[in-house]
């Protein structure tokens, strides 16, 4: 296995200029779709199967009541321990040499368990294909040596592409100086391969709570609760089969 | 509120939960009653390991087509270019692959093991009823008991299926598996009921063991039922008390209350207790059949439901 790559974005250099969200589906020839008034200036509302790369416009009311906004260029975190990766039932959903998650298409068979399996809403269904769709990580690229192409457009190096260790080095540095800057809520998202889903390999430097960005505070991987699950309908079996036994049985019954 | 995405699964795999937990519902109550009923309980066992069978047949095909590519149903099972990354709990043996933190592929397997053990038994009840068979006993009941187990499965599985997603109602339920179980034994037992008193074979007796085990399945379903929805709003997860709120007092509520608790289980319920006549027997079972879907089908839709 090759070393693992990650992507880092840092929301304090976001300009929302979206060219990220432009060259994504430039590179990944996705078709342009009906804009939706969302509200804000955020389009689309979400993740869809011709949106890789979605910047949000979080609109937040600082101190004074004034409006802010928390800009960020989303995408898929090609998490450490991947929910959509885990549930796929046709091994459609593989991990990568550098460590990313991949959906091969000529595997998956559009059953949209990941969909509803991804804590971040990050995987959507392709009505054209049949199939689920999500941010490749530019695998072609990475290949061929490049990085993907949001961090390549990105004009602020806003987002950044490299080594995962590398990056996280740098992601802890920065976080510091902005500290020291005054931004007292900087903290970085997925960065801790201790942490949630065992870290993220698209991680984040958020000015703000996780909510804030409409990240969830503790992605949960869903699959940990298959073995509690499992053991309470164990239970329930228990009950229906001794009730059965005790209905059913030839002599003593209350007939 | 973090931005989820659903699978949006439609009324036809509503159809195949609630079917699929009938046919393994039906094929336990079978099995139990081969085993320990003696020949008082001889028509439980034909209507159940039938029921269950007939039961199961259209199950794959509804899942077949729900997919965004049916062609590709196999992929569920084998692959004829299997990547060994696809999980962590994964076991790829030549083609196949089975997961064991996949649901929805050990449900597959699960599928196609039970297809094949509840048309051994369906078998085993026709070669009887031809006076054909020999020494049925020991096949039905290797059959029955490993099938048993599989019909557990079946009826279980779909609640730990949606359990392992990301989205709030499920995510933070733990009992969706049980209360599927108790809605297939439930659901189970009442098809085999309802038949049998349009049958009217025997009607009395075996429907009072029948009763016997409705009774207290539809008491463990309620059970269930409260503890999922205990759990759901005590978790404190980001986004359960909202989608918990569309099933209690939301656009869903009504069929929850009135369809899935009111007509799907109390007054199938008070029914049992009260009377032990055949007619009223015969409405119980219906209504128990109504509830068993409603129950899923509504926990389903309001747990995919967009959530602000």
């Amino acid at each position: 296995m090759a070393r693992t790559v990650a992507m880092f974005t840092d929301v304090s250099l976001c300009i929302g200029c979206r060219a990220c969200q432009v060259a994504c589906k430039q590179w990944n020839q996705l078709e342009a779709e009906e804009p939706e008034w969302t509200g804000t200036y955020q389009n689309h509302a979400h993740f869809t199967d011709k949106t890789y790369r979605l910047v949000r416009f979080m609109e937040e009311k600082d101190d004074k009541g004034a409006l802010t906004w928390n800009l960020m260029s989303d995408v898929c975190k090609h998490c450490a321990q991947a929910g959509c990766l885990e549930a796929c039932p046709t091994g459609a959903i593989y991990r990568t040499q550098y460590g990313t998650v991949n959906i091969n298409q000529d595997i998956c068979n559009g059953c949209r368990y990941c969909v509803s399996a991804c804590p971040f809403g990050v995987v959507a269904f392709n009505h054209d294909t049949g199939r689920a769709s999500k941010c490749t990580f530019c695998n072609d690229r990475l290949h061929n040596g490049l990085g993907p192409a949001c961090a390549k457009a990105c004009p602020t190096e806003s987002i950044q592409f490299g080594f995962r260790d590398e990056l996280a080095a740098k992601a802890r540095k920065r976080v510091e100086e902005l500290k020291k800057m005054g931004y007292k809520d900087a903290q970085l998202y997925g960065e801790d391969q201790n942490g949630p889903l065992g870290g993220l390999n698209a991680f984040f430097l958020l000015l703000d709570k996780p909510s804030g960005y409409g990240l969830p505070e503790k992605p949960r991987l869903p699959q940990n609760n298959v073995f509690v699950d499992s053991l309470l309908s164990i239970g329930s079996a228990l009950l229906v089969g001794v009730g059965a036994l005790v209905a059913f049985r030839e002599r003593g019954g209350k007939e | 509120m973090p931005l989820l995405q659903s699978a949006d699964w439609p009324l036809l795999i509503d159809l195949y939960f609630f079917l699929a937990g009938l046919a393994g519902g039906a094929f336990v109550i079978a099995t139990i009653a081969h085993l320990v009923g003696g020949p008082r309980s001889r028509e439980v066992v034909r209507v159940g390991y039938y029921l269950s069978l007939l039961a199961l047949i259209p199950c794959p095909l509804l899942l077949v087509v729900d997919l965004g590519i049916p062609s590709r149903f196999l992929h569920m099972l084998m692959v004829t270019k299997p990547d060994p990354t696809i999980g962590a709990a994964a076991i790829n043996i030549g083609p196949f692959h089975i997961k064991l933190f996949s649901p929805m592929n050990m449900g597959a397997w699960a599928l196609l093991g039970f297809g094949v053990l509840a048309f051994l038994a369906a078998l085993s009840v026709f070669l009887e009823d031809a006076k054909r068979g020999r020494n049925l006993w020991a096949l039905r009941t290797t059959v029955g008991v490993i099938g048993g187990f599989f019909g557990f499965f079946l009826a279980a599985y779909p609640g730990v299926l949606l359990g392992a997603t990301a989205r709030p109602l499920f995510q933070n339920a733990s009992f969706l598996g049980a209360l599927f179980l108790a809605v297939g034994a439930s659901t189970g037992a009442a098809a085999i009921a309802l038949i049998l008193s349009f049958l009217g074979q025997e009607a009395g007796e075996t429907l009072g063991r029948l009763r016997q085990i409705i009774i207290p399945v539809l008491l463990l379903q309620a059970a269930t039922l409260a503890l999922f929805l205990l759990r759901v709003g005590m978790s404190g997860g980001e986004g359960a008390a909202q989608s918990l709120a569309l099933l209690l007092s939301g656009p869903y509520s009504l069929v929850f209350w009135v369809g899935a608790v009111a007509v799907g289980l109390i007054v199938p319920f008070a029914l049992q207790v009260a009377s032990r006549q055949p007619g009223l027997a015969a409405i119980s079972a219906a209504l128990i059949l109504v509830g068993g879907f409603l129950v899923k089908y509504v926990i389903i839709a309001a747990g995919q439901a967009v959530l602000s």
